[in-house]
C-alpha cells in the first residue's frame, strides 16, 4: 500500500472535510424531521452501541455501588431507625387511602364512571444516560420486542419520568420530563390537583423544574400544590403526578400564572421505571381546511 | 501501529463518555472523544482525523437526545480548523496545545449549539454557562490526557517523551556572505 504525500493529504483535506460535513449535515436534517415518529437511522446507532455500552455501564455500576454501600452502611443504624419511624406513619395513611379508595368506588360507580386506564406496566431499568451534558435522555433495557412504542410515558415510584422517544429492538430512549425538547415534541397538559386548571408543561433544561404556562390569572394557586397529568395531551394517562408546585409568577386577570414545578420523581438517579405500555389517542393533524 | 492505538485510545473515550454519566455527573462536562481526535489532528495525518471525529461524533449522537450527526458535524469541523492550525504553527509545545483545545472546546460548544437550532430543535436557554463548564472541563482533563497519550501512543513502552513547556526559539540559517556577494 503506497504512503500518501502530505502535500496529497493536504490537497485532500478540505474535500474530505466538506463531504464529511454535508454528510453529518444530511444525518441530522433527517433525524430533525418532525413527520418521522421513529427515527430509523438511530434505531439502529442505538442497536449496535447498546452492545458496547451495557457490559461497560454494569461494570461501571458495581463498582460505583460497592463503594456507595461501603459509606452507606456507616449511617445505616440511624437510617433503620428513622425508616421504623416512616413505617408507623406511612401505616397511617395507608389506612387513611384504603378509606378513600373505597369512597372514590363507591362515587365511581354511582356516577357511571369507567376507569380510564387499564393498561400492562413493564418494569425496566435504566442502562445508560445521555453521554452529552446538553440533553437529559435515559436509555431503559426494554425494547420493541417487549412491547414497547414511541411515546408510551414512564413512570417511577415518585411520579412521572417522561415518555419513550426511540425505540430500538432491546432498549428504548426516554425523554425526561425536565429536558428542553419534551414541551416541544409532546406537549404535557397538566392539571392542578386543587382547582383542576389546566396548563402546559415544559422542561426549563434545569434537571429539577418544570414550567406550567396558560393557568388563567384568575385560578388561586398555592405553592405545594400537587400537578397531574390530565390526559388531554394523548401520550401520558390522567391521574399521574408530575410534581408539587414550588414558585408562582402571578398573572392577573388578562396575564396568565407562570407556575414552576418539582417534579416528584428523582430524575437525576432514577435506576428502576415502569414503562406504560399505554397508547394515548393520536390527533390526526388535517392540514387541509374544509370549506 | 500508531493507528492502532489512536483507534484504541478513541474507542475507550467513547465508552468513557457512554458511562461517565452513571460513575458521576459532573464529569458529563467533559468530552473525552473530542481531546482523542484534537490529539489526532495535531499528528499531522489530517484524513485519518477527519475520519475518527465523523465516527466519534455519530457513536456519541448515537445515545444522545440531540441530533444524529450534530456531533459528528462539530466535531469535524473542529478537527479540520486544529490540523489547519497544526499545519501552520509549531504545536509540540503542550501549552500551545492546551489553549487550542480550549479554543476548539468553545468553537465545538457553539457549533453544536447552532446547528441544533439551525434545524428548529429547542435547547437549554443557559447555553453559555454550559459551554462555559464544557469548556473549562475538558481543557482540565485535555492537559493530563494529551500526557498520557503522548506516552502511550508516541513513546509506547521506548522511554516518555520530555515535554517543551516553551516553545524552541527558531534559528534561522546563515546565508553564505559569499553567495550574497555574488548576487550583489
Amino acid at each position: 500500500m503506497t504512503e500518501r504525500s502530505q502535500k496529497e493529504i493536504w490537497r485532500l483535506s478540505p474535500w474530505l472535510t466538506l463531504i464529511l460535513l454535508m454528510a453529518n449535515f444530511v444525518l441530522m436534517a433527517w433525524d430533525a424531521r418532525t413527520e418521522s415518529n421513529q427515527r430509523v437511522l438511530r434505531v439502529w446507532a442505538q442497536t449496535v452501541a447498546v452492545f458496547f455500552q451495557s457490559p461497560v455501564n454494569f461494570l461501571v455500576t458495581t463498582v460505583t455501588e460497592y463503594f456507595q454501600s461501603y459509606v452507606e452502611l456507616r449511617g445505616a443504624a440511624s437510617e433503620n431507625e428513622r425508616l421504623k419511624q416512616r413505617i408507623h406513619e406511612l401505616e397511617i395513611k395507608l389506612q387513611n387511602a384504603e378509606q378513600l379508595a373505597a369512597e372514590n368506588e363507591r362515587l365511581r360507580s354511582l356516577l357511571g364512571l369507567k376507569e380510564s386506564y387499564k393498561g400492562t406496566v413493564l418494569m425496566a431499568s435504566v442502562i445508560g444516560r445521555d453521554p452529552s451534558k446538553w440533553f437529559g435522555s435515559v436509555i431503559i433495557n426494554r425494547g420493541s420486542l417487549d412491547g414497547v412504542k414511541v411515546n408510551m410515558p414512564v413512570i417511577t415510584t415518585g411520579g412521572v419520568v417522561g415518555r419513550v422517544i426511540t425505540v430500538a429492538p432491546l432498549t428504548s430512549q426516554v425523554m425526561l420530563l425536565t429536558d428542553e425538547k419534551s414541551g416541544a415534541g409532546g406537549a404535557i397538559i397538566g392539571e392542578l390537583g386543587n382547582s383542576t386548571a389546566l396548563g402546559v408543561l415544559r422542561g426549563t433544561g434545569k434537571k429539577d423544574l418544570l414550567e406550567m404556562r396558560y393557568v388563567p390569572g384568575t385560578v388561586e394557586v398555592e405553592t405545594g400544590e400537587s400537578v397531574y397529568t390530565s390526559g388531554q395531551d394523548g401520550i401520558y394517562p390522567a391521574g399521574l403526578k408530575i410534581g408539587e408546585i414550588v414558585e408562582i409568577k402571578k398573572g392577573s386577570t388578562t396575564t396568565p400564572h407562570v407556575i414552576y414545578v418539582k417534579p416528584t420523581a428523582d430524575l437525576s438517579s432514577v435506576k428502576e421505571v415502569a414503562v406504560l405500555l399505554y397508547e394515548g389517542q393520536k390527533v390526526e393533524r388535517d392540514d387541509k381546511i374544509k370549506r | 501501529m500508531e493507528q492502532v492505538r489512536l483507534f484504541i485510545a478513541l474507542t475507550l473515550s467513547i465508552l468513557l463518555q457512554w458511562a461517565v454519566r452513571s460513575i458521576a455527573e459532573p464529569l458529563a462536562y467533559i468530552d473525552f472523544p473530542l481531546i482523542v481526535v484534537v490529539y489526532a489532528a495535531l499528528q499531522g495525518n489530517t484524513i485519518r482525523a477527519l475520519f475518527l471525529a465523523t465516527i466519534a461524533g455519530i457513536s456519541i449522537d448515537a445515545l444522545s437526545g440531540g441530533l444524529l450527526g450534530a456531533n459528528g458535524f462539530s466535531k469535524t469541523l473542529v478537527v479540520y480548523l486544529a490540523s489547519e492550525i497544526a499545519r501552520r504553527v509549531y504545536m509540540e509545545n503542550l501549552l500551545l496545545r492546551v489553549l487550542l483545545l480550549a479554543s476548539l472546546s468553545l468553537i465545538h460548544g457553539f457549533v453544536y449549539y447552532g446547528v441544533h437550532r439551525l434545524l428548529g430543535q429547542t435547547m437549554t436557554d443557559d447555553f453559555l454557562s454550559l459551554i462555559f463548564y464544557y469548556t473549562l472541563a475538558t481543557t482540565i482533563a485535555g492537559v493530563f490526557l494529551f500526557i498520557i497519550l503522548d506516552t502511550l501512543i508516541l513513546e509506547g513502552l521506548s522511554g516518555v517523551k520530555k515535554y517543551e513547556f516553551f516553545s524552541i526559539r527558531r534559528q534561522p540559517r546563515r546565508r553564505n556572505p559569499i553567495r550574497l556577494g555574488r548576487r550583489l
